[in-house]
């Protein structure tokens, strides 16, 4: 159980962006987009079988060919003087049903990651998912920022469209960033890395979806294209949004109009200034997640 | 054997050039843990070792079947005379790879196993009066020519569906090759109103194909008798139900039941075989 490298690159002091899949899929959509759009280049991956279940088998004329696992590759590009590594986890390499990544493998993929990346020097990592929040799909989703250093903070507060922890309504700067694009923050802390999570805000109605959420991950490509100091054609990106949108509206008409009508006022939530008919209050909050779990749940778990 | 694997060892088998046969105890109508428990049976298989399930099972409790409370087991057993391996296991829920490379460790280096043959079943929408099939997928063209001279269907084409996964028989069968293994998978299409029973007819034909490839001189008197018993109770069903006939004469003229048909079928049959066991 290992890395595989297919070349080493010569890269200096590179930066390294990883995720997988999640709620939305927003991270690994954002890393995936960047990775494709600057068409970086394949060097490694991390052996799959002792994390994964294999996904595809094939058989010709009765005998098996090819049994083909979920993929954890690393890509490499340089980009306006700076060299980016790209790690892109197909699946997250969980244990007994559960949804996301955690313990011991969940660990052990996390180590490896960082094993590359300390090998080509890299200080620097960003990962990437989701932020459930009372937000509506038709607002422009914000960006949550976690940094894994407090000597990030300062760097953060200049990015645009995005909150640290301690901005959020009622959070008091806690929280909890599941699974590996969490666990990656927190192992880069301990190996000594500095790292920053950027979470795109999804409605908290649209989180049971079988859908991407690309309206999110534009959002965080944007924060992480201006850390990174470089440019991103987006066409892709809005093109899937578009589509993505159309199935969010057909979705939302569907709920009952009394639950959509607290769902609307959704679109009235402003952070820095209040617009009417007023920001919601807790109270409001509060039924507004009681009618949408209720209408999930009638529906038969939300999805 | 790797360090750190979870095996115990009772027994150190005299084998010098063995077979090893893989069954899954929860297999469809209970082919696995029929076929295996058939041939510890006749060829007086001795539990040599085992696996150890903390690390490859959910241990958050016990299941209960049939009345009794359950645990996985994963057990090899010796049948020496023969040089076969028999091994009976329940599927394991993670660590997939760990495990099938547990299994192997054991059968490479306390059996020296040459050859692998794992069983299978797989639902069938033909009547049970159809002579059962034996598939075979293999890991090497050099096994699939071996085979050549058996009853087999040996040209399976198959690609897993969206949505769905490969089988654990194609993982081991997969890891077997990375160790130059031969191996075989042997799949048996079952009637699906017998898949929650058991289907003597599809044990036979397994059992009949392994007898035949591994010289076991296999006496199978009790099994025909078994398989008559069943045919016998069947047929019974059949008469007294005319429902139920109709249903199978348009199984056995290959039409389709529609979904509710095949439910009313799969109940009759079931209520009835267990009224008769």
């Amino acid at each position: 159980m290992g890395i595989r490298l297919y070349q080493e690159p010569q890269l200096e002091n590179p930066i390294l962006v990883a995720s997988w899949p999640g709620i939305g899929n927003i991270g690994i959509i954002a890393v995936d987009t960047l990775r494709g759009v600057l068409e970086a280049e394949e060097f490694g991956e991390i052996e799959p079988w002792d994390f994964f279940y294999p996904k595809r088998v094939l058989i010709r004329k009765g005998i098996l060919e090819y049994l083909e696992f979920p993929s954890s590759k690393f890509y490499f590009k340089r980009v306006g003087g700076k060299d980016i590594i790209f790690f892109i986890g197909e699946e997250q390499p969980t244990e007994g049903g559960r949804m996301y990544a955690e313990g011991r493998k969940a660990f052990h993929m996390a180590n490896l990651v960082l094993d590359v990346a300390e090998k080509f020097k890299c200080r620097r990592v960003y990962t990437s998912g989701a932020a459930v929040a009372l937000t509506h799909h038709t607002t422009k989703p914000r960006v949550w920022a976690v940094p894994n250093s407090e000597s990030l903070i300062p760097e953060i507060r200049g990015y645009g469209n995005t909150v640290l922890m301690s901005a959020i309504e009622g959070r008091g700067g806690h929280g909890n960033i599941t699974g590996l694009n969490g666990l990656l923050l927190g192992v880069a802390k301990k190996r000594g890395f500095e790292a920053i999570c950027l979470m795109g805000e999804i409605p908290v109605y649209l989180q049971g979806l079988p859908l991407s959420y690309p309206k999110a991950s534009k959002s965080v490509l944007e924060v992480l294209s201006h850390s990174l100091k470089i440019e991103v054609n987006l066409d892709k990106l809005d093109e899937l949004d578009q589509e993505v949108g159309r199935r969010i509206e057909e979705f939302y008409q569907q709920i009952p109009s009394e639950i959509r009508g607290q769902l609307d006022r959704l679109k009235h939530v402003a952070y820095a200034q209040p617009a009417e008919p007023g920001p919601i209050t807790e109270e409001e909050e509060k039924r507004i997640m009681e009618d949408v779990e209720k209408f999930f749940k009638k529906r038969g778990g939300g999805g | 054997m790797s360090q750190g694997y979870p095996i115990t060892i009772y027994k150190e088998p005299d084998l010098r050039r063995s077979s090893l046969v893989l069954g899954w105890s929860e297999d469809m109508g209970n082919l696995g843990r029929k076929v295996t428990d058939y041939l510890n049976w006749e060829l007086r298989g001795e539990e040599f070792a085992e696996i150890e399930p903390e690390d490859f099972f959910s241990l958050g409790g016990v299941a209960i079947e049939g009345d009794l409370a359950q645990f996985p087991e994963s057990k090899f057993y010796a049948c020496q005379e023969h040089e076969l391996v028999v091994f009976q296991s329940g599927s394991p829920g993670v660590e997939w790879y760990k495990f099938l490379n547990s299994v192997l460790d054991v059968a490479e280096h306390h059996c020296r196993v040459k050859e692998l043959y794992v069983l299978g079943a797989m639902i069938s929408f033909s009547a049970h009066t159809a002579p059962r099939q034996l598939l075979a997928v293999v890991n090497s063209a050099e096994m699939k020519e071996v085979l050549g001279q058996y009853d087999l269907a040996r040209d399976m084409d198959y690609q897993t569906a969206p949505g769905e996964r490969p089988t654990l028989n194609s993982f081991l069968l997969w890891i077997a090759q990375g160790r130059n293994i031969p191996g075989v998978s042997l799949w048996v299409p079952i009637p699906f109103y017998l898949a929650a029973m058991e289907d003597a007819q599809a044990q036979k034909k397994v059992l009949s194909f392994l007898d035949e490839r591994l010289d076991l001189k296999i006496d199978f008197s009790d099994l025909d008798q078994k398989i008559r018993e069943q045919n016998e109770q069947l047929a019974q069903v059949r008469s007294r139900f005319p429902q139920i006939d109709d249903y199978i004469n348009r199984l056995e003229s290959n039409l389709m039941l529609s979904e509710e048909e095949n439910g009313e079928l799969i109940k009759k049959i079931e209520d009835f075989l267990r009224e008769g066991d």
